[in-house]
């Protein structure tokens, strides 16, 4: 005899169950938890009291918070955007032909396969103001020097570029497979209609790539906010912390002073900014997918 | 044959893995295991070195095995109050720095008064009692001292006679007129700086400010006694920094760099603490071994007695986690950690020794060079600040001054003034 279906509960969700438990007991309940905290003042070896919002008012009013995200700001919307225009340029350069292909993409993707720590010890050798190679080259083509040591606007350029190298990889990634997704068809569309390079760029490429394009930004803008091996390890957030960005401000709240309260409020403040800076994103995205339902 | 997983097999599977691992749990149980947390310059001392493994008639005693958890010291700290935060913990030993046993702190780790009467330490009263106080909060023994880091002034004695110069310093204008000097290239090619210091550490602004008679934090909570002798030596660092003879490159400097830069030949001073003599002049990393060497910090010609100032000591200790389990053993493991010979042990394995006797041992002061200054120094040395539950955001914001001073983003007058007006609402009512 044939077995009825026993309803949706009953079938799927003893299935399902372990990732909704997982969910919950990874994100769910540990983001409650931080929402409480962020209410209450709590050290080691006291019990929490709960301050109602000021923890939020007292990072909101610190004028280092804000430093550290205009910090932050600065460097992501430079990394990300740059990132977006070498990943691009790779992608059609690789989708256009290249000998050796499957060399050159293992080395392009190798920086992903690096851990930051030693992406970082690696490029604080390089650029070592005294004895790295990178700057013994910059003073030999008589550039002027990246003084990241002493000059804070040097170091974060020399961690936006850090966070280039590390991160290009993914952003590629995704241009170059959505660029091979791209129907030939419509190139050979473009060509017999007498369309230059640029017009089959700016007409056929771009709204084709246009969905990866967001997804790319949107994801490396969440990533790339949560910054923090790149600057902790090369410079601490130095010279006397002018290149502090956000991730840093909250891991020196909760694991150097032991103020868990307002590092739970930074924590959500993160959030709600990554949100905020994600919302155009997430609004173009759902109006391009829309258009092409 | 083919093999499917069902349910049933899946469940057996289950049961026969859980019944392993709780029959092997107990089989393993069945040795005693001391779970310390700690740097790992504490297990290397206690394993390694001149006198070897120091701590195995403990282990082969008690039929115990240590198993050590290493860290770099604010992760070690953190880890180790989240540990004694718990319902219970493994760790049955956490090593603690003393400027961070504050009240707070203190109630997460066992008192050790009781254990102490019923199963005293030998010879108590030799370890140094300024270490022993740090560790009694609340008239509570909360932390046996264990080692302890006293700065000094090492020296390159080759660049110093490449560069012509006799004899170390002997007062701070002497170290700065030398330092100048020695900011050359050497004639092995290498540029050389004349001072190397790590700039994420109050002790070495604090060194400076006491070459003046001045202080950061005083042990009764009083900010910078003496500003004008703060500014004094944050008036030098700047000078040095000005002038080349201290890196450029200040502001993201290390205490492991400091190592390094002095074992390559890259600068011919820097602060260290007399422990590092060993590592500094260990053939394998050092291409200036036992050309390393070290004298007490010098104190300014221009005050009194200057020569006789006290240097910035920082001392470890042995705590037992409140929630911990098995305190019988972890007591035990103090205790032996605590004798006076795994204490020499210890030392010869390069251990700043926390008892006086150590230091009048015959044996280890002819195999340790810096001994008998080191005890010098020792004697009149004091932490660089005291601890309270806001000590390291006041050391931030300290350092945070001092590097715009040293960097000549702000006058030493400024930084000394915006010193006193931020860390004074962080100090203890």
């Amino acid at each position: 005899m044939e077995r009825q279906p026993r309803g949706l509960a009953g079938v799927t969700l003893p299935f399902i169950a372990p990732v909704h438990v997982m969910v919950l007991g990874v994100i769910v309940i540990p983001s409650l938890f931080v929402i409480w905290l962020s209410f209450q003042s709590s050290t080691f070896g006291q019990s929490a009291r709960f301050v109602g919002w000021d923890n939020y008012v007292r990072v909101l009013s610190d004028p280092y918070f804000w430093r550290a995200l205009l910090n932050t700001v600065l460097v992501i919307a430079a990394a990300v955007h740059i990132e977006m225009l070498i990943g691009l340029g790779m992608a059609l350069l690789f989708s256009a032909g290249l000998p050796m292909r499957r060399l050159l993409l293992v080395v392009v993707l190798a920086p992903y396969a690096i851990s930051e720590v030693t992406a970082v010890a690696m490029w604080r050798f390089l650029f070592d103001p005294d004895v790295g190679p990178v700057t013994a080259a910059i003073a030999w083509l008589g550039l002027p020097a990246l003084d990241w040591t002493f000059v804070p606007a040097h170091g974060l350029i020399l961690v936006g570029l850090l966070t280039i190298w590390l991160h290009l990889p993914f952003t590629f990634i995704i241009l170059y497979a959505a660029r091979l997704a791209v129907p030939k068809e419509l190139y050979e569309a473009g060509r017999t209609d007498g369309a230059s390079l640029w017009q089959l760029f700016r007409h056929v490429t771009l709204p084709m790539l246009a969905p990866a394009i967001l997804i790319a930004m949107l994801f490396r803008y969440i990533f790339a906010f949560r910054l923090f091996s790149e600057v902790w390890l090369m410079t601490q957030g130095g010279p006397a912390r002018t290149t502090e960005v956000v991730a840093v401000y909250l891991y020196l709240e909760a694991f150097r002073y032991n103020s868990f309260g307002s590092a739970a409020a930074t924590a959500w403040i993160m959030v709600a900014i990554s949100l905020l800076l994600a919302t155009g994103y997430i609004w173009r995205l759902k109006k391009e997918t829309s258009h092409a339902a | 044959m083919t093999s499917t997983l069902n349910r049933r097999r899946f469940l057996a599977a289950a049961s026969a893995g859980a019944s392993a691992l709780a029959f092997g749990g107990r089989a393993l149980a069945q040795e005693k295991t001391i779970n310390a947390l700690s740097h790992l310059v504490h297990q290397n001392v206690l394993t390694k070195g001149a006198a070897g493994d120091v701590i195995a008639p403990w282990r082969e005693a008690q039929k115990a095995k240590i198993s050590w958890t290493t860290l770099d010291s604010n992760p070690l700290q953190d880890r180790l109050f989240r540990e004694a935060s718990l319902n219970a913990t493994e760790f049955n030993v956490g090593y603690v720095i003393d400027n961070r046993m504050t009240a707070d702190v203190a109630k997460l780790f066992e008192p050790l008064d009781a254990m102490q009467k019923a199963d005293p330490i030998e010879a108590f009263d030799d370890l140094a009692p300024g270490l022993v106080k740090a560790m009694t909060v609340k008239d509570k023994l909360v932390g046996i001292p264990v080692r302890h880091a006293t700065q000094a002034l090492f020296y390159n004695e080759a660049l110093l006679k490449e560069a012509g110069i006799a004899a170390p310093p002997k007062t701070l204008e002497e170290l700065v007129e030398q330092a100048k000097k020695l900011t050359f290239t050497s004639a092995a090619g290498t540029p050389v700086t004349g001072m190397v210091l790590a700039s994420d550490l109050a002790v070495f602004p604090v060194m400076f400010a006491r070459a003046f008679g001045g202080d950061f934090i005083t042990l009764d909570f009083k900010l910078m006694p003496d500003r004008e002798a703060m500014q004094k030596g944050l008036a030098v660092l700047a000078d040095l920094l000005a002038s080349k003879a201290l890196p450029r490159s200040y502001a993201t400097t290390r205490n492991d760099d400091m190592v390094t830069w002095m074992q390559q030949g890259r600068a011919a001073f820097c602060v260290l603490p007399f422990a590092r003599y060993a590592q500094l002049n260990n053939a394998d990393q050092s291409q200036f071994a036992g050309k390393i060497k070290a004298v007490a910090f010098p104190g300014s010609a221009t005050v009194s007695g200057g020569a006789g100032m006290s240097a910035v000591v920082e001392s470890w200790a042995m705590a037992i986690p409140a929630n911990a389990k098995d305190k019988e053993l972890a007591w035990s493991f103090i205790k032996a950690v605590s004798s006076k010979a795994v204490t020499l042990g210890m030392a010869r394995n390069g251990n700043g020794p926390v008892r006086i006797s150590t230091y009048a041992d015959a044996g280890f002061a002819a195999s340790q060079p810096l001994a008998a200054i080191e005890s010098e120094v020792l004697a009149k040395a004091r932490p660089a600040f005291p601890a309270f539950p806001e000590a390291v955001r006041a050391q931030s914001v300290f350092l945070e001054e001092v590097q715009l001073a040293v960097l000549g983003r702000k006058t030493p007058a400024e930084a000394v003034k915006a010193i006193a007006e931020r860390v004074q609402p962080l100090l203890p009512a």
